[in-house]
């Protein structure tokens, strides 16, 4: 277990240097000026070739190993190049503790509708309580958050005056993010479940477990569900790494301060040091939850070595 | 598996009331909600009109405008006069003018945000603003040279100490060579190259107004590298944020929400009302209506819906819309070739004229944009510059598909195929138009009905190229473009900031448009003593560009629309240049606050 821990621990800096080299290049491959905005008055020339002096912006060799440095011994992940009065480091520390309760409600969520589905769905395989949960599923995986998320603001603040539009105060206003957030994750969940719990009831042990006269209860949350429930365990750790990294989507249809939307406005601002920044941020976070999950795995399966 | 799980939602549940732990502040007097956040309260680098309107409220300027009639009224400057010849302005500084810290507001606090302005380092988007003072173009050249041959020293020879003589050099230079000077506290002594009727006006935006020396001086380092100052900025965010204007700043957390309350500290303190004030972001325009119907806010300052002609519709919806200081407008590319060194048809203001006459503007403002803009034939909106416009009428293109036909025909373009697509005298039929605009707004619709009407009219087609804004952007930098949609607002009270970006080489000049003629009438109106022939002068620069020119079709004056409770939310200003000076507006039946 400690070895597999450092081992991976030593991998991190060499995956984080990949990404940080192809994000490099695709970032710098944008079309446009970095400091050139799309509307409004055009500063003077020379302003805009001081202000590319000023970030290496004319020297790409120059920009990749400065910002690198900054990162490595500084922890530095630059100014925003849109938001002057704002650094790369104050902006992700204030959205991303926002997007990692978010994740983290959302994938909790997740998990009790998912597996509950699932579960359910495959007591009684073609069962009416089965098609139903998997038609859930299918429609909570194919339906557009941005639907989901404006029926629920209309449902729920518009109609029934519960909770707000566009706040971000107090845990309530969390919830209906969340639950937006974490229905194509609970659909994905319920039919790795499903799949996994089939699989299990169907096993030699749970005929043992059976014929040993354990009461059902029993035999399905001790003994079938941990082996049903591997897949989605290893599901976990890009899911939740997904899910606190921000959904641009969720983030814009409830105005939620998080990361997902300096993903998708970084890039279309062509606003290099925050595009780097929160990439590297969600490879860490990716990197971590990937670990976490299989450290999880061997606890849950000893079997796996 | 259970405690487990059980586990996970205690976790949960304990990181959402960490999350949520400091409860919220009582509501502000008056919430608002911005489509954008805040990009800088620098006021040396503003240039959005949601920074501009916060800047106005958080510091106060030489004198500032009139947000209901844009007359020019005292700001921290008590009185001015103006020399014989126009050029002389010496302003009187009142005593009981204060920064929120409690210090005087001196006539240095000036000079240093205008030294901060004319340095390239500060990338100041309006350092072209001051240009007008005696040696300040010349300075900033000076800066940008002296960064320049820094620059090219061996790296061994740009140390802090050359960095540091550097900026002395610039600072000596500065006092000797610019206008600008301070024989006391109280008195700023300002010297133009020329008359400039509206220096007053100029001295009202935001961008030339003071900032705290000491403060931002903290936050200042030098860069021996480059030889550059430079600049943190977490002198613009509290508690360090020091301002000398009817509000202060209390908090702001980024993209989210800020809270101004009222400065004590403030000259004209008793006559502002609000004592506290929130601003909002809501970037998507749904939701921020959304938010606004269920009592988020009390203003919503811009709505942006698609459904907004149905909103209009609705007499309750309380939606307001007003006309702006602003145009909507088609650029045509008016360089000699396009990409590729293809001929460029619009090189020639006859094709350009003929497309602008085959453009039916009041179909596009009542069938596509169905919003009630006014359709527009100028880049100045009418009247909107009060000493400008009387009995100066400048006239457009009036849409005549017939006449626009003749004068395509007479540019060379005539059917000779009868295929009802014109060529040349060569036979080459005229190219494909393609209309450039940015994704995710209006412009496709808008695009789409002008390519129904130039194949109708002219019977020229049109392709239409949607890029993302930074994309588009790029485009029009390089010309890479034979139509694309812009748009243009005016910043002072003077026809130049509109029609400065028709002059040859100026930096938003999309169009490459270039006329000799046009150019001259700017410098003859600049040299002009007599105000009434200088704008004289302008309103021929004008009709050059509008009866005959046209490197820009215009199509429609900006309107915008709030969403407010005209019963309570009181002060907005109809006025089509205000952007609403927050410390004019009240809570009707709140009145704690101070006198009207």
């Amino acid at each position: 277990m400690t070895g597999l821990i450092l081992r991976r621990l030593a991998q991190a800096p060499l995956i984080l240097l990949v990404i940080y080299t192809v994000t490099f290049l695709l970032a710098w491959a944008l079309p446009g000026s970095a400091v050139i905005r799309d509307e409004g008055r055009a500063p003077p020339p020379e302003v805009l070739a001081a202000m590319e002096a000023r970030y290496n912006l004319d020297n790409p060799v120059a920009f990749y190993f400065g910002y690198l440095r900054g990162v490595v011994t500084r922890f530095d992940f630059g100014p925003s190049l849109r938001y002057p009065d704002w650094t790369v480091n104050e902006i992700l520390s204030g959205a991303l503790p926002v997007s990692i309760t978010l994740g983290l409600a959302a994938i909790v969520i997740a998990l009790f509708i998912g597996s509950a589905a699932g579960v359910a769905g495959a007591l009684r395989p073609g069962s009416a309580l089965d098609a139903f949960t998997l038609t859930l599923a299918l429609v909570g995986v194919s339906l557009p958050t941005f639907v989901i998320g404006a029926a629920l603001l209309l449902v729920f603040p518009v109609w029934l005056g519960w909770g707000r539009v566009g706040a971000w105060q107090d845990a309530s206003d969390a919830l209906l993010p969340a639950f937006a957030l974490s229905l194509p994750f609970a659909a994905y969940i319920a039919r790795l479940t499903r799949m996994g719990m089939i699989e299990a009831l169907d096993s030699d042990y749970v005929r043992t477990a059976r014929a040993k006269g354990l009461p059902e209860r029993t035999v399905i949350l001790r003994h079938a569900l941990p082996n049903a429930f591997l897949p989605t365990l290893s599901y976990l750790g890009p899911a939740a790494a997904a899910a606190m990294t921000g959904s641009f989507v969720v983030e814009k249809v409830f105005n939620i301060p998080g990361v997902g939307q300096h993903f998708v406005n970084g890039v279309l601002n062509k606003d290099l040091f925050l595009i780097m920044g929160v990439v590297l941020v969600y490879a860490t976070i990716l990197i971590a939850m990937n670990l976490v999950v299989d450290v999880l795995y061997r606890w849950v399966d000893p079997r796996i070595a | 598996m259970t405690r487990a799980l059980l586990t996970l939602l205690i976790l949960a549940g304990a990181m959402l009331a960490v999350a949520f732990g400091d409860r919220p502040p009582p509501r502000a007097d008056l919430t608002y909600i911005d489509k954008q956040p805040a990009f800088t309260l620098d006021p040396q680098r503003v240039s959005y009109e949601q920074d501009i309107r916060l800047v106005s409220a958080l510091y106060d300027g030489l004198v500032r405008w009139d947000p209901y009639t844009f007359d020019i009224v005292p700001g921290v400057a008590e009185r001015w006069s103006v020399s014989r010849d126009g050029t002389i302005y010496v302003f009187h500084l009142r005593d009981n003018a204060r920064w929120s810290s409690g210090e005087p507001v001196v006539s240095h606090d000036f000079l240093y945000a205008w030294r901060r302005a004319l340095m390239t380092d500060t990338a100041a988007d309006y350092a072209s603003a001051l240009f007008h003072v005696r040696g300040a173009e010349a300075f900033f050249q000076f800066r940008a040279n002296q960064l320049a041959q820094y620059a090219a020293l061996p790296a061994t020879d740009r140390t802090s100490a050359r960095a540091a003589a550097l900026r002395a050099e610039a600072e000596r230079v500065f006092h000797e060579t610019v206008g600008l000077s301070a024989p006391d506290d109280r008195t700023l002594i300002v010297e133009l190259h020329s008359p400039t009727p509206f220096f007053l006006d100029l001295c009202a935006f935001p961008a030339l107004f003071p900032v705290h020396p000491p403060s931002v001086e903290a936050d200042v380092s030098l860069d021996a590298a480059t030889g550059r100052l430079d600049q943190r900025h977490d002198w613009t965010k509290p508690p360090r944020l020091i301002t000398n204007g009817a509000y202060m700043l209390t908090s702001w957390r980024f993209k989210r929400d800020m809270r101004l309350v009222k400065n004590p500290h403030y000259w004209d303190e008793p006559r502002v009302r609000l004592r506290s004030i929130d601003v909002l972001v809501v970037e998507d325009p749904s939701t921020a209506v959304l938010a606004y119907q269920t009592g988020g806010a009390d203003w919503l300052t811009d709505v942006l819906t698609d459904y907004l002609p149905d909103m209009l519709a609705d007499p309750d919806a309380e939606v307001y819309g007003h006309s702006r200081f602003g145009t909507y407008f088609w650029s045509f590319n008016c360089t000699p070739t396009l990409t590729g060194g293809r001929p460029n048809p619009f090189h020639d203001a006859r094709v350009r004229r003929a497309f602008a006459m085959a453009i039916d503007k009041r179909a596009i403002v009542e069938k596509v944009r169905r919003v009630g803009e006014e359709t527009a034939d100028t880049l100045i909106p009418p009247g909107s510059i009060a000493q400008y416009d009387p009995d100066r009428a400048v006239g457009g293109a009036p849409f005549d598909p017939a006449g626009a036909r003749a004068l395509l025909a007479e540019a060379g373009w005539v059917d000779r195929t009868g295929d009802s697509t014109p060529e040349n005298a060569a036979g080459e039929p005229f190219p494909v138009v393609e209309l450039l605009c940015s994704t995710g707004s209006y412009h496709q619709n808008v695009a789409l009905a002008m390519g129904a009407m130039l194949l109708e009219g002219l019977g020229v087609r049109t392709r239409i190229v949607q890029k993302e804004s930074k994309a588009y952007r790029d485009d029009l930098r390089r010309r890479d473009f034979m139509m694309a949609r812009g748009g243009w607002f005016g910043d002072f009270g003077d026809p130049t900031t509109f029609l400065d970006i028709h002059a040859t080489g100026d930096g938003n000049n999309d169009r490459g448009y270039s006329s000799a003629e046009f150019d001259g009438l700017l410098a003859r109106a600049r040299a002009e003593a007599d105000p009434r022939v200088r704008l004289d002068l302008l309103a021929e620069a004008e009709r050059l560009t509008t009866e005959r020119d046209l490197p820009i079709l215009p199509i429609w004056r900006y309107r915008q629309f709030y969403m407010f409770d005209a019963s309570r939310v009181r002060g907005l200003s109809e006025h089509p240049r205000s952007i609403q000076r927050l410390d004019y507006l009240w809570i009707a039946g709140d009145e704690s606050g101070g006198a009207p």
